[in-house]
């Protein structure tokens, strides 16, 4: 199928994708969806999905094989924990 | 100083100044919006992100030029807003921001995040998980150990 700037695309009777703008590298589309039927980017469901199963990971007492295998940190700052005083003041629980 | 009782640091303390603020949340944790960032030698350079609303809830991130010193980042209008960059066109990563990746450590693999870095305003401490635009990085990047990356 092919659109110009302007024109329509419907899917069954509840969905509808307007071509809005075609630029250069990126075209604006606009969507009309039932409520029910959340429209996102996929990477966006990518990124939700890898964040599930990054949370599920526990900190470990080795890291060696982790660190092993990133380059030596560059010399810039990475971010704020040398600032942050974050102790441990309990023993870690189960 | 604040304190909060954390699964796997156990009791933090730290200053409220100094925790890190997502106003949309992350994909997925919509509802966590402030961290702190925990950095323990042993494991350094990465960097922990333990929220604070959820005490199980603990991001292992490592700085994104730690796995690619030449790491381009491309931030979205939106995406600068919400980390109050609307003003800075070309965020300079170390300057302008801290740009984490989030590792996942899976039985298979450990990979890293390299398609939506954690960006975080030096100033402000506000921060968005950003998908980059135009990119062709990986979502899943694969961490080679070091051996593995010579005979490629």
């Amino acid at each position: 199928m092919s659109r110009r700037a302007g024109e329509t695309i419907l899917i069954g009777d509840g969905i509808e994708i307007v071509i809005a703008h075609i630029g250069r590298s990126r075209v604006r589309v606009g969507i009309r969806a039932p409520r029910d039927m959340p429209v996102i980017a996929r990477e966006l469901k990518l990124v939700r999905e890898e964040n599930h199963a990054a949370a599920g990971a526990r900190p470990v007492a080795d890291w060696g094989g982790l660190v092993a295998r990133l380059e030596a940190a560059p010399q810039v700052s990475a971010c704020p924990t040398d600032k942050v005083i974050v102790r441990q003041e309990a023993a870690p629980k189960n | 100083m604040e304190t909060f009782d954390t699964k796997h640091f156990g009791r933090i303390a730290f200053e409220p100044a100094d925790s890190i603020e997502f106003p949309r949340g992350l994909p997925g944790f919509e509802d966590r919006r402030r961290f702190v960032a925990i950095r323990q030698e042993p494991a350094a350079p990465l960097v922990f992100l333990q929220s604070l609303e959820d005490p199980g809830l603990c991001f292992i991130t490592t700085p994104v030029l730690t796995v690619d010193p030449r790491y381009k980042l491309k931030l979205s209008e939106e995406d600068r807003e919400a980390a109050d960059l609307a003003s800075v066109r070309r965020p300079r990563i170390g300057k302008d921001v801290w740009v984490l990746a989030v590792v996942t450590v899976r039985e298979t693999g450990t990979t890293v995040n390299l398609l939506a870095p954690l960006v975080i305003n030096v100033r402000s401490l506000r921060a968005v998980q950003a998908v980059m635009r135009d990119s062709a990085y990986s979502h899943q990047h694969v961490l080679r150990a070091p051996a593995e990356a010579l005979c490629s």
